[in-house]
């Protein structure tokens, strides 16, 4: 073989192992590349999973959680629905008791004491609603607040009705001060305490 | 063999190496581009996947939540049940007290 021959077989052979090299370096770098984008799209897949799990965790939340809120709702209504009978009831119940003359008139003769007993003054003003001055006998009425107060009272009756179920208001000569010993005032004030009783009798353990 | 003629035999092998290294560089290039195409193919069929998955995990967790929220709602309306008609039993004994209450309490 010439000089020449083995020139040109090197030259040729070099190019030949560079082409190679070319090859195998971008083969091994596809590989990499492959393996990459791989994990690369792994861990999005990953996370859609991922994500998708944690919505359904919610949706599972989300609905106990309107089912529990709509109940609770519920139950809310019909408990304030049995305390609101109670109540009124009860307010019916006073009401029929206070029908019987005898036992009006000594619950209203306590009224009316404590209101003279509240208002502090020597000669008060006792107010009734209309079918009360029908029907009270106002003697009777004045001496068993006399027997309550242990003193004579200086009473006087106005022939003015006031609107209210029952009870009476107590006010100064002048009209200036006002104790309100109605019953419907009664029924106002002691509401909070009626519904905390109602609501331990009826739902406590 | 003259100078020339070995000058020329030289050249060509050049131009051979040259066209080789070509090839090679021409085949590289399309093996690049064959993985571009590769990659997005592969990453299109894993999130499709993964979009499947993702789906059904919803829409299995959307009936699972409607039967679990049956099973709930019936326990906790049981429950309620028990409440409401033990207070309803006690309205009797409920109202007593209250009317004793505005029958007896000082203003």
């Amino acid at each position: 073989m010439s000089e020449t021959s083995r020139f040109t077989e090197d030259i040729l052979a070099a190019a030949n192992q560079k082409a190679h090299a070319i090859i195998d370096e971008t083969e091994i770098e596809t590989r990499q590349a492959l393996d990459q984008a791989k994990i690369q799209s792994a861990r999005e897949a990953n996370d859609i999973v991922n994500s998708a799990r944690a919505e359904a965790e919610a949706v599972r939340r989300r609905k106990i959680s309107e089912i529990r809120q709509r109940l609770k709702l519920e139950e809310q209504f019909e408990k304030s629905r049995i305390v609101t009978e109670v109540l009124d009831q009860s307010k019916e119940r006073v009401i029929e008791t206070l029908k019987d003359e005898r036992r009006y008139l000594a619950y209203l003769a306590a009224l009316v004491t404590s209101g003279i007993r509240e208002i502090g003054l020597e000669a008060v003003v006792v107010h009734l609603n209309v079918h009360d001055l029908s029907r009270v006998n106002t003697i009777e009425l004045e001496r068993e607040i006399s027997k309550l107060l242990g003193k004579s009272a200086k009473i006087e009756f106005s022939s003015e009705p006031v609107k209210a179920l029952g009870g009476a208001i107590v006010s100064s000569k002048d009209g200036k001060t006002r104790i309100i010993n109605t019953l419907d005032q009664k029924f106002e004030a002691l509401e909070p305490r009626l519904l905390i009783e109602a609501g331990k009798t009826l739902f406590g353990e | 063999m003259s100078g020339i003629e070995t000058v020329k035999v030289i050249v060509e092998a050049e131009k051979e190496a040259a066209k080789i290294l070509a090839d090679a560089h021409t085949r590289a290039d399309e093996i690049r581009k064959r993985l571009d195409s590769l990659i997005e193919q592969q990453r299109k069929e894993t999130i499709q996947a993964a979009q499947k998955e993702a789906t059904a995990l919803v829409a299995n967790a959307q009936s699972e939540a409607v039967t679990e929220g049956q099973v709930f709602e019936k326990d906790v309306q049981s429950k309620m049940r028990e409440t409401l008609d033990r207070a309803s039993a006690r309205k009797g004994l409920a109202v007593e007290k209250l009317v004793s209450i505005l029958m007896e309490s000082e203003l």
